[in-house]
């Protein structure tokens, strides 16, 4: 096998796994604040590409402004699905699988909404900006693929400046930590809720149209995504973000050289089997439960 | 559902010397509903028995699913990756290797619990939201090795022309042969779910949805219980695969996706989750209504998921607690 067609698909598998990383995050932000795992992180994804693709070729608005207004849409998306579905249900102390059911549920009704509202076609964006790849050693490093690492890298950052640094933040992690003491504080835990909803659905729509340039986006390419979050966030421990990201890294590789290996065609039976190890042998991730 | 248990354990220890004339209604109306559909199909033929054929395909696995989610209260949403085991090694085996219905069954049910098993054994320790993820991962799973595998399921085109059953010479068939036949299998899944979940191993069942803990203190293995509720609603989802490819001849891919996964639980909780008959009652009325207005189709997994939120939240019993309300009202 040539060394440079392995460099080249860790290269890819890094902006990949960039990419699951912060729909890991998603599922860890949510989780947290509520120990709810929603099964619509998917749908935030594809409707991030899918919004910004819309307002740039439909609304024919600048793709700065197209970006901001869709990340926007989609985490007031986020707060509708909490209002709608979710605390209706956490109101009524539906068992914790009634909620992930309602929660895939809600990802069908988006999808299809979706699929109604524009077509089943794929659709793809324009690159953020129309460079010539960067040659390392012989590997071409795509400018798409240094956006998605950079964007990433500085949203993780930002992120933990938020949880470490401002009250809403600390207010955040101190739901996680323990609910009722965080309420008996007087800190309002359902809006956290749905701020996390909010900021998780953002996450989700960033790394959607990061996403979308390199490859495409379409109704129903939800699912898949949500699942290699989800993955990412086992591998990481479930509830640490941080460690989320990193197993979103390390996933994002694994299949990429995998695909390598077996073709792309069982990219998904990869992520499963990855998951399945985990399960087997260290469910806690490798950061160990956040608790 | 916080309600199903305690039904459950009603019925598991019976008050002993207690006729219960108010339970009669809620007990008999569901099926002599599903018998009036039944009967309407035989009697009409045609497209209205291929509806009902189809809706009788979905009880027997919509009851297999209510096993594993009303009985133990966990959740799979990949059973349609075992309806597809099934449906596609019945379809391969009798098109390509000249099996008979009966041996290709039996061994798309053993693969259906291989692949169960083994998805089932690591997950099923863990919290639900585990195997969930790895649920609705295993139902992908499936789907793209249907698609990718093109040498043995020949991709998106599917396989064709797989024969009827046939009972001692006689080749089931025709639509009335078809209904009948279904019927009885949709009995005999009603009477297993039943029986199982009066006997020890559905009050253990029972013991789980309504604790995990408490019956973990109680001496029941949590995990093997778990287990062998995931496999028997592998197995009832294999068997509903296998029955579809004989009835219609033919399987490909799209049959069995995500739409077929959220169309059974919105059986599942319009029937009423957690009954015997409820798996029955939800997968005919929620087959047949669509067909009574025809411009539904673009709208049906909208209108199925958006149904599904709206049961979960204000009708979590569905239409058998509609049947026991209605009773409790009636005699107070």
């Amino acid at each position: 096998m040539d060394v440079t067609l392995i460099g080249q698909s860790l290269v890819s598998g890094l902006g990949i796994g960039c990419v699951y990383g912060l729909i890991g995050i998603g599922f860890c932000v949510i989780y947290n604040a509520s120990g709810i795992v929603n099964f619509a992180q998917g749908a935030f994804v594809m409707l991030g590409g899918m919004i910004t693709h819309v307002l740039l070729v439909r609304g024919e608005l600048p793709y700065g402004l197209a970006i901001l207004l869709a990340v926007l849409a989609v985490a007031l998306l986020g707060v509708v699905i909490e209002r709608v579905v979710v605390r209706p249900l956490w109101n009524r102390n539906a068992p914790m699988f009634v909620m992930i059911l309602a929660t895939l549920a809600a990802q069908i009704v988006i999808e299809r909404l979706t699929y109604l509202a524009v077509d089943d076609q794929p659709k793809t964006l324009p690159v953020f900006t129309d460079l010539p790849p960067v040659m390392v050693r012989g590997i071409a490093v795509n400018m798409q693929a240094l956006w998605i690492v950079a964007g990433s890298l500085a949203i993780v950052g930002l992120l933990a400046l938020f949880f470490r640094t401002t009250r809403t933040g600390k207010a955040m992690r101190a739901c996680a930590i323990n609910r009722e003491a965080a309420a008996l504080q007087g800190i309002p835990v359902h809006s956290m809720l749905a701020l996390a909803f909010a900021l998780s659905a953002g996450l989700g729509a960033i790394a959607g149209i990061m996403l979308t340039p390199t490859q495409y986006t379409a109704f129903d390419v939800g699912v898949p995504f949500a699942i290699s979050g989800f993955i990412a966030a086992i591998i990481g421990g479930f509830g640490r973000p941080f460690g989320a990201f990193l197993g979103g890294l390390m996933l994002g590789v694994v299949q990429a050289v995998a695909i390598l290996f077996f073709g792309a065609g069982l990219k998904t039976v990869v992520a499963l089997s990855i998951l399945l190890l985990f399960l087997f042998v260290r469910p806690s991730g490798i950061l160990g439960l956040a608790k | 559902m916080t309600s199903s248990p305690s039904t459950i354990l009603r019925k598991a220890f019976p008050v002993p010397a207690q006729p219960a004339p108010r339970g009669r209604l809620a007990a008999v109306a569901p099926w002599l509903v599903a018998a009036c559909i039944v009967g309407y199909a035989l009697v009409a033929g045609g497209y209205p028995a291929t509806v009902v054929g189809f809706a009788l395909i979905y009880a027997v696995f919509v009851s297999g699913l209510n096993i594993f989610m009303g009985l133990t209260a966990q959740v799979s949403f990949g059973q349609s990756a075992f309806a597809a085991i099934g449906g596609y090694a019945s379809a391969i085996l009798t098109t390509q290797h000249e099996w008979g219905w009966l041996p290709a069954m039996v061994a798309g049910l053993a693969a259906a619990l291989a692949a169960a098993l083994a998805i089932g054994y690591p997950t099923l320790r863990l919290k639900g939201h585990y195997l969930s993820m790895a649920t609705l991962a295993i139902g992908l799973i499936v789907h793209e090795i249907a698609v990718e595998w093109e040498s043995v399921t020949l991709g998106y085109l599917g396989i064709s022309g797989v024969p009827p059953i046939d009972i001692a010479g006689y080749e089931v068939s025709s639509d009335r042969a078809v209904l009948i036949m279904l019927s009885a299998c949709v009995v005999a899944t009603a009477l297993a779910v039943a029986r199982i979940r009066s006997s020890r191993l559905g009050r253990a069942f029972a013991g789980i949805a309504g604790s995990e803990d408490a019956a973990r203190a109680l001496g029941i293995n949590v995990a093997r219980y778990k287990l062998v509720s995931f496999l028997l609603a592998a197995a009832f989802a294999s068997l509903s695969g296998s029955l579809f490819v004989h009835v219609v001849g033919y399987v490909s891919p799209e049959v069995f996706s995500l739409h077929m996964v959220i169309l059974s639980f919105t059986m599942l909780y319009v029937g009423g989750i957690g009954t015997v008959a409820g798996p029955v009652i939800g997968a005919l009325v929620v087959s047949v209504l669509p067909e009574t207005f025809r411009s539904f189709r673009d709208y049906q997994d909208l209108a199925y998921g958006a149904a599904l939120i709206l049961l979960l939240i204000y009708a979590p019993r569905g239409l058998a607690g509609l049947f026991a309300a209605l009773d409790t009202r009636r005699k107070p």
